[in-house]
């Protein structure tokens, strides 16, 4: 029997045009401290701390059974990712990561977060502190958000001064701290092992795994690293209830989801809706069509890594993870970019690489020198210059390069090359030069010589 | 990569050109007690080595070896380890720069909007090339990977420091002549679309500007 299939045009957000806003709700100056506890602010702390709604085990299970899936890209379930973590043993410190790198091509959403609602970021991190049994929770951010961190350090100092962040915590005897890293530029510290390298004030070279962070993570003791959004939706759990949150959105990746929308349309910019939206649903309806009126022609839905989809690929299918997947590509951060139908797939493919050579760590050979090699050959084509085997030849190097490294962003750097030639190959052909072949018949007097190709 | 790997800024056994004398190359005692309080936030003092960096930067403008070596000698590391950071990660300035850095986002999304048309047109202005400063030492260019703002594509970043959102020529006019003047750009607020509709735009009244989306240019380069 062949499976049912998911991407039938049915919208798996349910009545999402009455949908109400939890993770950026619509309250004013939600950023100072006093208004995030006039609405509801740090409730969840107090329920589990005070309350003693959950004990730490309890409360990695609840998040476990939430369906709350990572939203940097892997989307592994956190709760489950908390269980990973070692049996507590009090003389060894256990530390939390807060990953803002945020570097990937298309993803803006925890800037958001970052600016309009640090609080719940916080709240956040000292209950998945409390689930891990965690001394500190360090948040790397990029450094290219310098005003951004200031907000979140003010936000941060607020939370000290007020009793939710330090030495036990509200009076229940929890004690944990948040530190507030600054990255300085480069794109690699997103991959949790380089974040960890770089936390630890070294260049960030990824780690080979295993040992994996909850094992061995920063000053090799036992780490957890989520992202900034996956920590957000923590105290919405406690607050509402793991069903309310399974029940919201696709059925196998459920929640609240941030969609950062870039690219060619009329209103871009981030948008809260749950998970399992429709892409027609967000391109026509929410973000108001494309721009200029033109035709809709491609989609990359979620970062620069994962594979582009045509329009007709699109079609029915939905922002989670199984839709995604069956229609061709990944959900990875939801930054959704649209591109219209004067879009020069080759150009756009050429910046993409360009960007992983210059992002590469260089320490595995594949991904040093093929991000380089994937940035020119695609130069080479685009500039008119390039043999129609070219294309071959990089299809050759992404079977070279995936699986080979120490980390994924050789593979984030082989998957656009791969599937864009795939998917719009005709219009790296128009570009290539056509074969040519020495002693061609061109006068057709039958009077040439053998055919041998010269390119 | 661009750029060619940049040249040893310290050679061991030699003396390098120095830049600060070693009456500059002191922290007053307000830096000193930020430094304590970063050194204090990690388990060893390795941690501290990428804020003591930054630090170094706002206050020396570029990190030459001797700063180097001072932020070395500050935390008690060696100097290669420290030279390793300084030179994996991009924002730390192994050069000096302009005063004003304009560092313009030409990523796919930035690129889809038109981000090379205004990192040309800002090079026309300036008569430079990307990775070049004016010849007054007021500007250098950047092309540069996603800053993460990609839905008020094309932008650019001044200086590490604020974005500027939504370019236009006429936005870059005024941008160039605002830091002719000395002013540096204050933070904007980019509005959420949502929030058109549920707050009426902007949701923090204590952003100095406001941006709000806007449907993105149309961009010349690709076509
Ligand atoms: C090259 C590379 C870059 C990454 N960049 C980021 C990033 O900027 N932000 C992020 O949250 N995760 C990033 N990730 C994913 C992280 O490694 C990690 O899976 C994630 O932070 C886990 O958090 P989650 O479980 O909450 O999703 C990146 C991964 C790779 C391979
Ligand atoms: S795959 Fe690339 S980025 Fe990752 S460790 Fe290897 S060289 Fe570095
Ligand atoms: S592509 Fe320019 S900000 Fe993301």
């Amino acid at each position: 029997m062949e499976a049912p299939k998911i991407n039938d045009g049915t919208t798996k957000a349910g009545d999402w045009r009455t949908y109400q806003r939890v993770l950026l709700p619509p309250v004013r100056d939600l950023h100072q401290i006093e208004v995030y506890e006039q609405h509801g602010g740090y409730s969840a702390l107090r329920a589990v701390l005070n309350d003693g709604k959950f004990d730490p085990q309890g409360l990695g299970a609840h998040v476990k059974e939430s369906g709350l899936r990572g939203r940097g890209g892997a989307a592994f379930n956190t709760g489950m990712k908390w269980s990973f973590m070692p049996p507590v043993d009090p003389d060894v410190p256990r530390f939390l990561c807060c990953n803002g790198d945020e570097s990937e091509p298309g993803t803006f959403k925890d800037r958001q977060l970052f600016e309009y609602n640090p609080h719940l970021v916080i709240e956040g991190m000292v209950l998945g502190n409390f689930a891990i049994t965690a001394k500190a929770c360090y948040i790397y951010i990029r450094g290219e958000y310098a005003s951004w961190i200031d907000h979140f350090q003010r936000a941060v100092d607020e939370a000290y001064a007020k009793g939710y962040i330090g030495e036990n915590i509200l009076g229940s005897g929890f004690s944990t701290d948040i530190v507030v890293h600054k990255g300085a530029g480069a794109y690699i510290c997103g991959e949790e092992t380089s974040l960890m390298e770089s936390l630890e004030g070294k260049r960030g070279y990824p780690r080979v795994k295993p040992p994996f962070p909850a094992q061995k993570g920063i000053w090799g003791r036992p780490t957890t690293i989520n992202n900034v959004e996956t920590l957000a939706c923590v105290p919405l759990i406690v607050n509402h209830g793991a069903e309310w949150f399974s029940s919201m959105g696709a059925e196998r990746h459920p929640g609240p989801l941030l969609y950062g929308i870039a690219g060619h349309i009329n209103k871009p910019g981030v948008y809260e809706f749950p998970t399992g939206m429709l892409i027609s649903d967000l391109i026509d309806e929410v973000c108001g069509g494309m721009r200029g009126g033109k035709k809709f022609k491609a989609l990359v839905p979620g970062g620069s890594s994962t594979p582009v989809l045509t329009a007709e690929q699109c079609v029915g299918a939905t922002m989670d993870s199984d839709s995604l997947r069956e229609a061709g590509s990944m959900l990875g951060t939801a930054g959704m970019l649209v591109m219209d139908e004067d879009t020069d797939m080759v150009a756009f493919l050429r910046r993409i690489t360009h960007f992983y050579h210059h992002e590469s760590c260089g320490q595995c050979t594949p991904c040093r020198e093929g991000t380089g090699w994937l940035e020119k050959l695609v130069t080479r084509i685009d500039e008119g210059e390039g043999n129609m085997r070219d294309l071959d030849l990089l299809l050759d190097l992404c079977d070279q390069i995936e699986g080979r490294t120490i980390c994924a962003l050789a593979d984030a750097a082989a998957w656009p090359v791969r599937w864009t030639i795939r998917r719009f190959r005709h219009e790296f052909e128009a570009k290539c030069k056509p074969a040519v072949f020495a002693g061609a018949d061109l006068q057709g007097d039958g009077a040439s010589g053998q055919l041998v190709p010269v390119v | 990569m661009d750029s060619p790997s940049p040249k040893p800024l310290y050679v061991p056994g030699q003396v390098p050109e120095r830049r600060f004398s070693d009456e500059e190359l002191v922290w007053t005692a307000e830096e000193q007690q930020r430094i304590d309080g970063w050194v204090a936030q990690y388990p060893t003092s390795d941690g501290a080595v990428m804020k003591v960096l930054w630090l170094a930067q706002e206050k020396f403008a570029w990190l030459p070896a001797e700063v180097i070596k001072f932020v070395a000698e500050t935390l008690g590391l060696p100097y290669a380890k420290v030279f390793g950071v300084a030179t994996f990660y991009t924002q730390y300035y192994k050069q000096e720069m302009g005063t004003w850095v304009l560092d313009v986002c030409t990523c796919f999304a930035c690129q889809l909007c038109g981000g090379y048309d205004m990192l040309h047109y800002l090079e026309d202005q300036l008569g430079i090339t990307k990775g070049e400063t004016t010849e007054d030492g007021m500007f250098s260019i950047q092309e540069v990977e996603c800053l993460g703002a990609c839905g008020s594509a094309p932008m650019l970043q001044v200086t590490n420091g604020p974005y500027i959102h939504n370019l236009t020529a006429a936005k870059c006019d005024t941008l160039l002549a605002g830091l002719r003047a000395g002013k540096v750009p204050a933070f904007e607020s980019v509005t959420l679309p949502q929030d058109e509709d549920d707050l009426g735009g902007n949701r923090r009244s204590d952003a100095e500007a406001v941006e709000a989306y806007q449907t993105p240019p149309v961009s010349e380069t690709i076509e």
